[in-house]
């Protein structure tokens, strides 16, 4: 190689020459880039544009064509005449970055993809106060459901991928950051990515195997790119209120009732218990890079307060990103470290419901006992009742701390080697990712709070968990051209190890409410043997090999195929492998038929088994542990017995999904989508359900209890209805439909949730059934106030002439599941203005709420206790709480979910350097149109009271306010 | 040179990604538990296991398990629906009048609680079986004895149920002969403790504190054989007597001179007590009737770290039959703190203005309660239409059973003593066996045999220790009567009534009607018939 250089350099040389000089910048900023390939066509003479995008080139006297590369910019050819001097403006290729897909160990273009695979690059993501990356893809895609009941900064998001795929298993789907298999979003700034693509179908997430049957979310970060040194900086400013609570009695209104409590005062609690929440992000990123290496690094600050008082959290996030190329370019070296801390108060959820449910003349402060309130030194100023099940809500957020502090470090490296020199197309990657996750709580109620501290004379307590997640990867890829068919082959191997431990104190009975809980040892608890100390810990590894062909012939027909056969230790002996297979095939019609005005036309078919694995370890095996205590000998001694029923059959809940679809573009582009329609049949279904006792020694045990199908349409659509330069618009729409029914199941039917204290623990509130949808809503049905008592009489259903309060003789109020889900995309640009407006909805699905259940009605412990809400069904006839059908309301809603206006400064060339400067307004959550009377219409995937999967559509008391967000930003390159 | 070079650069480099995938091994690594391979070793961890089988009578102090289904369905106790607080589907007010459905939950609760502890029994009887240690046969038999107890219990409740002795994971499908029938049960139950009493630990006390020894052995037999007819048709009095004789020949046990220390905080060392649960709010929680019964302002009264919620009382009539003022008129005394004292000239803070000498009457707490600092508790939820106020004033009588219950209605349990300061678990010991109740048995068991003299002459004796006057005669009637009232609250009252067929079929009491026969035995709990093909619904139901 050196050889033949030289030789051709001395050759050259013999040749008369000239220089041409020019510069190379990038046509969106002016920027020079450095590093671009400048080449004389048909020769291998050569260079690389400096620092400055100045190159400097010896060409022939009769010149020639100059070609210039740059990966992620057009290829640019210039002839070059009788110039000495040619700059050259280069166009990013956005097509190019916008037609590749991730998929599962690999990238694909768009056109060759198979399966069901939903792509957001970042252009596309929403926007305004994202503090989460779901945030990102909240309602841009098709079948996926990112929700989160209330306005709580602290709170989670709930993800559904088609809809509810399992009872018990983990049920959203599988994240994977940068080849991080089950990476943790607290590691991600929502600023740092660059894709998220959604693996929605069997096929595309079958090479995940294990987890993949809730479906596969992959977000691929920002890198650094080969030119010149850029930062960036964002920064806004967001302001939070109240967008909605419930309605209830004001102080008026309630004197008004009979039997009100005048405590004398006139108290808005829910003014009390809220504030505007300020929020502020800073984002700063650098970003470059040479040939050989590329870096990017960052900054994310959050600093976000709720709307509840002393709710809110602080964030550092810091991600480093680098690439090198080694041995002759033929070795990639990608190195990625991410750590993020957070410190948060969580508040206390309780004080929004006792805000509802609380006498609103009761004042927030007293001085001394009187009238029926409790107030004084005692109770640290705040009134307070001696009633049950109320508390003064700004005391409980006020006296009482709920603190924590997160650390994550998310650190992985791979080695890409091309074999090309060996073997032709073959290239082999070693991965080793590792992520740490601690969390620290704190927690302390003060001696003057009725609302836990005050009983026990103060108590605090401590926690610790930490998780670690290593992964460790080979793969192999290896492409063959043959004849017209391009073959890739992919083969691997994966490692992963998953470690849980954890620690936890708590104790009462404080001298001093000083320390809080940062003195455990001063609880008295401890040396009297009330506290409580316990620590784990525990394992499980997840062993796999996978393979992939995928076949491309001549780029009209597509054929991938794969298999996963994974073991986890988590099941029996026997039990503990399972194999995952898919296959799905694609056609591009559009190049066959040749038909005029269509530009795309695709059609695919897919089917994939997929698998879920129980979220605990051990379950098949029978341990044994502390289980009490025991007189022996005069004196007490530990009594050691089984944790749980094992389950040495316990075996891999599988997944099989076929799937349809259609993509198609039409009128040059201007009209685009897809169109899918997919069944999913869950069998093995795995779930923690009752079991008889004798022989069983616990009533429940996890097994493989039942099998469902879900099915739905998902359909994307978009629209560039103009684009004239000056002004331009397109909108998007996507539209999914859900139905789950039950196929088989062990125990069915099945009653899940319970209505809770007071007066209402044994009301179940979900059926489930074999032959029937999931998410039933199954309650008493409501016939009228006794005319005596005025109490609520249900109808007797099952004719035995009294309604017998058992789960017979109730009927179906409703499914808290959706039917179909509509997220709609407009985007607006006039000269340097932009306008984004999205609107999300999800209709069908019904919502028990549960304030009604408890107080809507004039009941005399209603009234002399607590408050009265509102709802569309209060009667002055009924006077008791009792949930019923008519507390079920249609949940369907459509809100203005954010709507951004953005201003790019017309900065120019300036002396001062600024590449781009961009500003902008949003606002979230601006209206809502729902006739839901609760406080939020969004889906409940899951009962919050006992995190159960079975009985979704229930608003809990515990809500947090929904939030309307109003921030203003400043985007800023240079 | 070069090119060999890169060869074997790359077999070599390949050849170590080739060989990476060497890790299949999926064996699940324990950290934080034991399982049969490690556990099992020393002495200490034997004793730990056989732990596991008395750790499991604490439920019986629990809410809504045995001792709740047995007494809430009885005359004693009520749990009344008050406003918006324990409605609960109405299952509480279903215990009280009879009305009682297989899903009502306390059942399953019960069942869960008795096959808990019959299955610890049978696993760890087969798990000691096959050791062959020297301690391991006495154990078996503590275990095969403990087992009868919870099948006593289980049999009484529930009938005719399954009789499993072995230890499998097995159910078995659809088969008709599972249940075994209640004579099956009472059967096992006899030989089981008739084989094993003699075999256990002689000794009373000490170390044999709340282990199941001779004595217990005897008393869960005494119990089994007064209820025989009920079980069988068989009745089994001379037995019954026998077994109390046998209790009685230890020459330990005595009833106590006073009869609430059977019941204090520390009962440990009461000459009356033969099987206690040993609860204690370090070591062994689980007995909550002071957040049951109690009212949510007596953690006022009592200063206790949680609030109560004020469920369980008892019912008038039940309270009343302490009341006698013919015979016993004496005024109400001062108990224990929270219980007032009353104005012997009787206003209305004394219950129904009458007195009674009964000193079990220190069963209940009733009147004002008072605070540490000598104030009545204030309860800013009381009723509106609650004639005596804002105070917090246990009164005898419930204005109603539902929907609006007043909420310091019906005299609460006071039968074991409350801790100042105390936490939701008691650290009383819970008295499952007692020689008071022995006494009783045995006094039955010769009135039925026609030995009048002796049964009166002990009936007297229990009389003679509550201070009231003696019996003339005893009667069926006032011999239930008695029984109730040394009772109260000791899972003795159901069995009573169904004994002396009072319980159902032409038995009213407040709020309950006479109520069908089906009702002597619980339903099989739904939840296990939903899952076990095998398991027949009592007849009924």
């Amino acid at each position: 190689m050196l050889l033949s250089t030289s030789l051709l350099f001395l050759m050259l040389s013999a040749w008369a020459q000239r220089t041409v000089t020019g510069q190379v910048t990038s046509s969106d900023d002016g920027s020079a880039i450095p590093g671009v390939n400048v080449v004389l066509k048909g020769t291998t003479s050569g260079t690389i544009t400096d620092f400055d995008g100045n190159y400097r080139l010896e060409v022939p006297e009769a010149g020639g064509t100059l070609v210039f590369t740059f990966i992620g910019l057009l290829s640019q050819q210039t002839v070059i005449g009788s110039r000495s001097i040619i700059d050259v403006s280069m166009d990013s290729d956005l097509a190019e970055l916008d037609e590749i897909v991730v998929t599962g160990y690999g990238t694909q273009e768009k056109k060759e993809v198979t399966s069901a695979v939903t792509s957001v690059k970042a252009k596309d993501f929403n926007r305004g106060m994202v503090n989460n990356p779901v945030q990102l893809i909240q309602g841009k895609v098709g079948g996926l459901t990112v929700v989160k009941p209330g306005g709580d900064p602290n709170g989670n998001y709930t993800l559904r991928l088609r809809g509810v795929s399992t009872f018990g298993a983990n049920a959203s789907p599988l994240i994977v950051i940068d080849g991080v298999i089950g990476g943790s979003l607290n590691t991600v700034d929502p600023n740092d990515i660059a894709s998220m693509d959604v693996l929605k179908d069997g096929s595309a997430a079958a090479i995940y195997g294990s987890r993949g049957s809730a479906g596969v979310i992959i977000i691929t970060t920002k890198t650094g790119k080969i030119g010149k040194a850029t930062v960036e900086y964002n920064g806004s400013i967001a302001f939070e209120n109240v967008a909605n609570s419930i309605e209830f009695m004001d102080a008026a209104e309630y004197r008004a009732l009979p039997g009100a409590v005048d405590l004398g005062s006139t108290t808005d609690w829910l003014d009390e218990v809220t504030d505007t929440g300020v929020s502020q992000i800073h984002n700063v990123s650098l970003s470059g890079g040479t040939e050989s290496t590329t870096y990017r690094a960052s900054v994310n600050v959050r600093d976000v307060t709720g709307v509840g008082i002393n709710s809110g959290y602080d964030q550092i996030n810091t991600r480093l990103n680098l690439t090198q190329k080694a041995l002759n370019d033929r070795m990639k070296i990608n190195v990625n470290l991410s750590l993020t801390s957070k410190d948060s108060e969580y508040g206390f959820k309780e004080s929004f419901r006792y805000a509802i449910a609380g006498n609103p003349t009761l004042p927030v402060r007293q001085d001394a006992n009187a009238n029926g309130v409790t107030a004084g030194p005692e109770t640290g100023g705040y009134a307070e009742r001696d009633i049950y099940d109320f508390y003064n809500p700004v005391s409980i957020s006020e006296q009482n701390i709920n603190n924590g502090t997160d650390l994550r470090l998310l650190g992985s490296a791979k080695i890409d080697y091309d074999f090309s020199d060996f073997v032709d197309g073959l290239s082999a990657a070693v991965f080793f990712s590792e992520q740490r996750q601690t969390d620290e709580r704190g927690q302390y109620y003060a001696k003057t709070s009725k609302f836990v501290g005050a009983g026990p004379n103060g108590n605090g307590g401590r926690s610790f968990q930490g998780q670690e997640n290593k992964l460790f990867e080979t793969t192999f890829n290896y492409n063959k051209v043959i004849g017209g068919t391009d073959l890739t082959f992919l083969a691997g191997y994966s490692y992963q190890e998953f470690f849980n431990e954890g620690f936890s104190m708590s104790g009462s009975d404080f001298l001093t409410d000083a320390f809080t809980y940062n003195n455990m040892g001063a609880s008295l608890d401890f040396p009297n043997g009330l506290g409580s100390v316990s620590s784990y810990a525990n394992s499980n590894k997840l062993i796999a090999f996978f393979g992939r062909v995928n076949l491309n012939f001549s780029d009209n027909y597509f054929v991938s195929a794969s298999v996963r056969q994974e073991g986890s230790s988590r099941f029996g002996a026997d039990n503990k492998w399972g194999m995952f297979p898919a296959v799905s095939a694609g056609v591009n019609l559009d190049n066959i038929l040749n038909i005029s005005g269509v530009d795309q036309l695709k059609l695919r078919a897919s089917f994939g088994i997929t698998g879920a694995q129980p979220g605990e370890s051990y379950l098949s095996l029978r341990r044994y542990g502390p289980s009490g205590s025991f007189y022996y000998g005069g004196a007490y001694v530990p009594s050691y017995g089984p944790q749980s029923n094992p389950n040495p059959d316990l075996k891999w809940e599988e997944k099989a999904e076929i799937d349809f679809g259609v993509d198609f573009s039409v009128m040059n582009g201007k009209l685009s989508g897809s169109f899918d329609w997919y069944k999913r049949t869950t069998s093995d279904l795995l779930f923690l359900i009752d079991v008889p006792v004798p022989p069983n020694l616990y009533s429940q045990t996890w097994k493989n209890v039942g099998e469902m199908t879900n099915t739905g349409i998902e359909i994307t659509l978009n629209y560039d209805v103009v684009n004239n330069g000056t002004f331009s618009y397109s909108t998007g729409l996507n539209f999914a439909t859900f139905k789950t029914i039950i196929d088989k199941l062990e125990v069915s039917p099945l009653y899940q949730g319970a209505m809770g204290a007071p007066g209402q623990s044994a009301t179940r509130l979900s059926r489930v059934v074999v032959g029937e949808e999931l998410g039933q809503i199954w309650l008493p049905v409501y016939d009228k106030p006794d005319p005596a008592t005025g109490s609520p009489l249900m109808k007797d259903l099952n004719g035995d002439g009294v309604d017998c309060a058992c789960n017979e003789d109730r009927a179906l109020a409703g499914n808290g599941l959706p039917d179909f889900t509509v997220g709609w995309n407009n985007s607006l640009s006039f000269g340097n203005f932009d306008l984004n407006i999205f609107f999300r909805g999800a209709f069908g699905h019904d919502i028990l709420n549960s304030y009604r259940g408890f107080y809507e009605n004039y009941g005399g412990t209603e009234i002399a206790n607590w408050n009265i809400v509102k709802g569309p069904g209060l009667d002055p006839e009924l006077k008791g709480a009792l949930v019923n059908d008519t507390h079920v309301e249609a949940g369907d809603f459509i809100k203005l979910d954010n709507a951004t206006l953005g201003y790019t400064l017309p900065i120019g060339d300036n002396n001062v350097g600024f590449r781009n400067m961009r500003i902008f307004l949003s606002i979230q959550n601006a209206f809502v149109l729902t006739g839901y009377s609760g406080i939020d219409p969004e889906v409940r995937y899951i009962d919050i009271e006992g995190n159960n999967a079975l009985a979704p559509g229930i608003e809990r008391r515990n809500t947090y306010f929904t939030t309307r967000t109003v921030s203003a930003g400043i985007n800023i390159g240079f | 040179m070069k090119n060999i070079l890169d060869k074997k650069f790359y077999v070599m480099l390949l050849g170590l990604l080739f060989f990476a995938p060497a890790c299949t091994d999926l064996e699940e690594e324990l950290y934080s538990d034991v399982t049969d391979e490690n556990f099992f070793q020393t002495d200490d961890e034997f004793i730990s296991a056989l732990g596991g089988a008395y750790s499991s009578f604490y439920g019986i102090g629990n809410h809504s398990n045995l001792w709740s289904s047995n007494e809430l369905s009885s005359d004693e106790l009520v749990v009344t629906h008050k406003g918006g607080d324990w409605y609960d589907g109405g299952i509480l007010l279903a215990l009280h009048d009879h009305t009682w459905t297989p899903d009502n939950g306390f059942f399953n609760n019960t069942w869960g609680f008795l096959y808990g502890g019959i299955n610890t029994c049978n696993r760890l009887i087969a798990q000691f079986g096959a050791l062959e240690s020297e301690n391991s046969a006495a154990y078996v038999n503590e275990l095969r004895a403990i087992r009868a107890i919870f099948y006593m219990w289980a049999m009484d409740a529930f009938g005719n149920i399954p009789l499993v002795v072995g230890f499998s994971d097995d159910v078995p499908k659809n088969d008709a002969n599972f249940q075994t029938g209640r004579t099956a049960v009472y059967n096992f139950v006899a030989s089981e403790l008739t084989e094993v009493v003699t075999t256990l630990d002689a000794q009373v006390g000490g170390n044999a504190y709340a282990r199941v020894n001779q004595a217990t052995a005897y008393a869960a037999l005494a119990k089994l054989y007064l209820n025989a007819e009920v079980y069988t048709g068989t009745p089994k009095w001379t037995e019954a007597k026998a077994a109390v004789d046998a209790i009685e020949a230890f020459g330990s046990y005595s009833l106590a001179g006073d009869y609430k220390s059977n019941f204090s905080i520390e009962n440990s060392g009461s000459t009356e007590n033969i099987f206690v649960v040993p609860y204690d709010k370090v070591f062994a929680g689980g007995f909550n009737w002071v957040m049951m019964t109690l009212a949510y302002p007596s953690a006022n009264v009592f200063e206790l770290t949680e609030q109560p919620w004020n469920g369980y009382s008892t019912v008038e009539e039940f309270y009343n039959s302490y009341i006698d003022t013919v015979n016993n008129p004496g005024p109400v005394v001062a108990q224990w703190r929270g219980l007032a004292e009353f104005d012997p000239a009787g206003d209305l803070k004394t219950p129904n203005g009458r007195g009674t000498n009964d000193l079990r009457i220190s069963n209940f707490l009733v009147g004002p309660q008072l605070t540490p600092a000598g104030t009545i508790a204030e309860d800013p939820a009381f009723d509106a239409d609650d004639p005596d106020g804002t105070g917090l004033n246990f009164t005898p009588a419930i204005n109603e059973i539902q929907p609006n219950g007043h909420r310091q209605a019906g005299a609460r349990i006071g039968k074991y003593a409350y801790e100042q300061g105390g936490t939701a678990n008691m650290s009383n010991d819970f008295v499952v066996f007692r020689w008071g109740d022995m006494k009783l048995v045995r006094a039955e068991a010769n009135h039925r045999l026609g030995n009048s003299a002796a049964a009166l002459a002990e009936v007297n004796e229990i009389r003679a220790r509550a201070g009231v006057t003696a019996f003339t005669v005893l009667t069926d009637e006032n011999l239930l009567a008695e029984r109730g009232r040394e009772m109260f609250a000791e899972l003795s009252r159901r069995q009573d009534l169904i004994r002396f067929g009072k319980f159902t079929e032409g038995a009213a009491w407040w709020a309950k009607e006479s109520s069908d026969a089906k009702y002597n035995v619980f339903p099989i709990p739904q939840p296990q018939i939903d899952v076990n093909s095998s398991l027949t619904q009592n007849p009924g139901y």
